[in-house]
């Protein structure tokens, strides 16, 4: 049992924790270089998001979107395929789930339901070309999805130039939504997009530890071409996981459109973009539904306090950037092995070149 | 035919940067340490060497420091997915998204939007005519008036292949992607050969990065690089690592890139859309080149 206890628990969150300890301290010497307190910092970065009602509120609506961004891309990562795209597949669900929500007016919930779907159905058609492309030519995906967010931000931003642009704005924007597609904020931060993330959660809960596809899924990541050779359509299972994927990162971008931004700027997704924090959190998460739950409450409270940091401080909001990208560095490295521990490794290495310096002695 | 003559620069222009990229991230390829941090290290050495000539006042000292800071990060980069085993894929991604944010964290530090060294580097006099080949009538305008950069990336694309195909460091890379154990077994160093593929890759990389912000405009802007890093990627997977075949592939993106600007100066409301057509470009150069190679897999 103790063993057990072990596998199950200790190293998870040991292979979680050092990275997120490690580059947290590194994020910490870089704001002691340019003069100021790492602590303090970091004090009103968790102060703000986690220790107040209302910080908690912010953070969990920031944590929203994330969800699912961190959804989209776990799925696909136990898969072992790459959807790197779910940055242009949430700006372009977002981009017409607003068109839709200013051009019509239509009863509340109606409305919004239709800018989901709206959102949804983008997301999954331009998740489609990659997957095609997989799957017909075996193209590798990642480069493909790479290179059409580039293409997507620049799409969005013709459109918001010409076509959808309110000229009554002063930079590049799109007109705002009407307030039938709006979310109705419940008290003074969280709407009703957080809830639609549980559900999704939820739903993607099951579909990863009770279905048949969560079952190949796990299966077409361990080893696809032993998944292939014992009948599964890999192929075929590729497409649907795109489109889960692309079906997602839709919503959120819908869901942070008619929770949040109501209006499409250049600006939308932030720097880093949801879609590029969704990859941290899978991988902070391991891919785990809950594991991603829990990621991308922390990273969102490590976001909204970045909002207050200057504030009280000099420091840049960037550094939850910089942080994020270190923080990504240590997490593609397992601390521990199953087999093969970290400090038994590093053991091995200094037994090894005593060794090997013994034989040169000799 | 001004206008030709304005593409056909312009495609010699864009795609040196490329070619640097490309011919980095050849010897990573063939080592089979795929090296998605391209991106990232052209971007770092963009903004460390306009930064570093706006500090030392020298063109020559900054892109010297630009190119230590990226080696820098190639070791760190090996080290991780060589040393340390790790996922180098996810390794890249997270050296892209630290250089990204640490250059924008540092602008908004300094309280600046962009890098602006004009007072110190003359854009118009980095560039060079070559003595004979500038006489030449219809060439002149195409090939000459470069800057030095530009002209070394093509020299680039030589060295490379002699380097790759005509030296033991160039057969070793090969045997060590080929199969590790083997290489091994008969005493090849393979961590080394990776180190120093990764580290070709980074030199590179800085240097493109310096042709992008320094050389050509003398400005450094937040995330100028778009893409470029992962556009050599694709044009590596075209060419399967070979170092002219890959380098052709780049040259399709800097045709496409200046094929757009030039005409999106004629075409009105729609310019706008022009600017993804290098992308989609690519991504369809990628779909046509596996679909060949999987029916000649199929055929056999």
């Amino acid at each position: 049992m103790t063993k057990n206890f072990k596998e199950r628990f200790l190293i998870p969150a040991f292979n979680t924790l050092l990275p997120v300890i490690s580059a947290l301290f590194l994020g910490g010497i870089i704001i002691f270089a340019i003069g100021d307190n790492p602590f303090k910092t970091y004090g009103v970065m968790i102060s703000k998001s986690l220790f107040t009602v209302d910080g908690i509120l912010k953070t969990l609506h920031f944590a929203s979107p994330l969800i699912l961004t961190g959804l989209a891309i776990a799925i696909t990562f136990k898969a072992n395929v790459f959807n790197m795209g779910v940055e242009g597949q949430m700006l372009l669900g977002a981009f017409f789930s607003g068109v839709f929500g200013f051009s019509f007016d239509l009863p509340p919930l109606l409305h919004i339901s239709l800018c989901l779907i709206v959102g949804v159905i983008t997301g999954i058609l331009f998740a489609l070309i990659p997957a095609f492309l997989k799957a017909f030519f075996k193209v590798n995906e990642m480069v493909v999805t790479l290179m059409l967010n580039y293409a997507a931000v620049e799409i969005t931003r013709y459109l918001a130039q010409g076509v959808f642009r309110n000229p009554a704005s002063g930079d590049v924007a799109t007109y705002t939504i009407n307030s039938s597609a709006m979310f109705n904020k419940v008290g003074k931060n969280i709407t009703a997009f957080f809830l639609i993330s549980i559900l999704v959660f939820i739903f993607i809960y099951i579909l990863m530890k009770k279905s048949k596809l969560g079952y190949e899924i796990t299966a077409i990541g361990k080893n696809e071409e032993f998944a292939k050779a014992s009948g599964m359509r890999v192929y075929r299972k590729i497409i649907y996981i795109m489109m889960i994927s692309g079906g997602i990162s839709g919503l959120a971008g819908a869901g942070w459109m008619m929770s949040e931004k109501y209006r499409y700027t250049t600006s939308f997704s932030g720097n880093p973009g949801i879609g590029w924090d969704g990859m941290l959190i899978a991988l902070l998460g391991a891919h785990n539904p809950v594991g991603v739950l829990i990621a991308a409450i922390f990273y969102a409270a490590l976001k909204t306090g970045s909002d207050y940091i200057n504030l009280y401080t000099n420091v840049p909001k960037d550094i939850v950037g910089v942080i994020q990208g270190i923080l990504i560095l240590f997490l593609s490295i397992k601390f521990i092995n199953d087999k093969t521990d970290f400090l038994g490794r590093m053991r091995q290495r200094l037994k090894s070149i005593r060794g090997s310096k013994g034989a040169t002695r000799i | 035919m001004s206008l030709i003559n304005n593409i056909l620069y312009d495609t010699v222009y864009h795609s040196a940067p490329l070619i640097l990229l490309v011919l980095g991230g050849i010897f990573a390829y063939k080592a089979n340490v795929l090296n998605i941090a391209l991106e990232g290290m052209m971007l770092l050495g963009a903004f460390s060497s306009a930064y570093f000539v706006l500090i030392t006042k020298s063109l020559l000292w900054g892109i010297i420091v630009g190119v230590i800071l990226t080696l820098i990060l190639g070791l760190i980069f090996s080290y991780f997915s060589v040393t340390l085993k790790s996922n180098f894929i996810i390794t890249g991604l997270g050296i892209n998204m630290f250089t990204l944010a640490l250059s924008g964290f540092l602008l908004q530090f300094f309280s600046i939007p962009n890098i602006n060294v004009s007072s110190i580097v003359s854009t118009a006099n980095l560039k060079i005519d070559i003595p004979f080949l500038k006489d030449i009538p219809i060439i002149a305008p195409i090939l000459s008036g470069h800057t030095f950069l530009t002209y070394f990336s093509f020299v680039c694309i030589f060295l490379a292949g002699v380097l790759m195909f005509k030296t033991k460091f160039g057969t070793y890379v090969r045997v060590v992607g080929e199969n590790e154990e083997a290489a091994k077994s008969v005493g090849i160093k393979s961590d080394r050969i990776k180190y120093l593929a990764v580290l070709i890759g980074a030199f590179l990389c800085a240097l493109a990065g310096a042709n992008l912000s320094v050389e050509r405009t003398a400005l450094y802007t937040n995330n100028m690089t778009a893409g470029r890093g992962f556009i050599a990627i694709a044009a590596i997977y075209c060419g399967r690592g070979m170092p002219v075949k890959s380098t052709l592939y780049a040259t399709v993106f800097g045709l496409t890139k200046s094929l757009s600007i030039n005409l999106a100066l004629n075409a009105g409301p729609v310019s706008g859309l022009f600017e993804t057509v290098p992308y989609v470009m690519m991504v369809i150069v990628l779909g046509v080149v596996s679909a060949i190679e999987s029916r000649r897999t199929k055929l056999r």
